[in-house]
């Protein structure tokens, strides 16, 4: 085998290094795209028995968003394994806890029952907010794609756009707007 | 059953030596190991002493070896220059059959017990461009970008919402306007 070769054959099997961001993204379908990088489905050299899955960085996990009422009616089971150890909580209790848990179990969920499992998972790296450490930041090549369009707060929007907002007509100059109590 | 448990697994190969250059024997070495009293090596003893100096003048690249052993059955091994070892008892045969046999090993090139593929394809003419990598086709800009990045994370094709559309319809009327005036 040439040094070519060689090089190539690293190059081919080298993990990939991804990023995700999940703001304003729904943790049970942004689970499915990267389980699908995690385990290396999108590679073409891809079989079960070669290990070419990639790592993923999720970040901005605190600002995931749950569909409809999931935040006050999703339970997250947990048994300690004593008599009486069973507890459940709330999507939005375990988040105010941990905001990484939801993302995590998610994605540990879609994984599958498998003895990968274990060692895919040790191939994510959650953090809760952008701020990422520089070695784990400075391997990342590519970007996975966001499923959902991130919405744009009103109080984020600058001033002037929305004073040049398109109108129909403008306000009576007596015209007192109804005042929230 | 699962048959293909049993068998031993391998690549397709065959060796590329022979066609190109000299025709090359694959058979390099025969041990003919049989006992000087038992019946059962009369067909082996009777070989020896009427066809062997016949075989080996035939095939003066094959190195016989003769080795008598005591009550133990006769038994043929040829070793092959892959590297392949093929053990075969002759147990009660005539010499005529070990002739065949002894000739039919000297034609082959290997042990030609099945094997499972590991793999069920097969180039002669490997890839040009050589084996994928995770950056073949892809945008070297997407490689050097800083990430997080902000358009390559964006979701891809978004729909129009109601709010560009909105904005377009005025823009489209404002310059109208202008025309007009």
């Amino acid at each position: 085998m040439s040094s070519r070769q060689r090089v190539q054959q690293w190059a081919t099997f080298a993990r990939q290094w991804h990023i995700f961001d999940c703001k304003w993204q729904n943790p049970y379908e942004s689970a499915i795209a990267i389980v699908k990088h995690l385990k290396g489905l999108h590679k073409p050299i891809y079989h079960p028995m070669n290990d070419c899955g990639d790592h993923v960085i999720c970040i901005n996990t605190k600002e995931i968003a749950l569909p409809g009422n999931e935040w006050t009616k999703r339970a997250y089971f947990h048994h300690t394994g004593y008599p009486g150890g069973a507890s459940w909580t709330l999507a939005w209790e375990l988040h105010s806890k941990d905001p990484v848990m939801i993302m995590k179990k998610a994605i540990y969920r879609r994984l599958g029952n498998n003895l990968q499992r274990r060692y895919t998972m040790q191939r994510l790296h959650l953090f809760p907010d952008d701020n990422v450490p520089k070695e784990l930041i400075e391997n990342v090549t590519s970007q996975i794609r966001q499923l959902r369009v991130v919405p744009q707060r009103i109080d984020h929007i600058e001033k002037d756009v929305i004073d040049n907002y398109p109108k129909i007509m403008d306000y009576p100059t007596d015209y007192l707007p109804k005042t929230l109590k | 059953m699962n048959h293909s448990q049993f068998l031993v697994s391998g690549f397709l190969r065959a060796p590329i030596y022979n066609g190109i250059g000299r025709q090359i024997n694959q058979l390099q070495r025969v041990t003919l190991k049989f006992c000087k009293s038992h019946g059962s090596s009369q067909g082996m003893r009777n070989f020896i002493e009427n066809n062997l100096v016949d075989f080996a003048k035939q095939n003066d690249s094959v190195v016989l070896y003769v080795k008598p052993r005591r009550h133990r059955s006769p038994v043929i091994v040829a070793e092959y220059l892959n590297g392949d070892r093929k053990w075969m008892s002759c147990h009660n045969r005539p010499s005529e059959e070990i002739l065949k046999w002894l000739s039919l090993l000297s034609l082959q090139a290997g042990d030609t017990e099945p094997i499972r593929y590991r793999k069920h394809w097969h180039t002669d003419v490997p890839s040009i461009q050589g084996p994928w990598n995770p950056f073949t086709h892809k945008n070297p800009g997407h490689i050097i970008a800083e990430y997080p990045h902000e358009g390559l994370g964006r979701v891809f094709k978004a729909p129009q919402s109601a709010t560009e559309k909105l904005l377009k319809i005025a823009k489209k009327r404002n310059e109208s306007e202008n025309k007009k005036e």
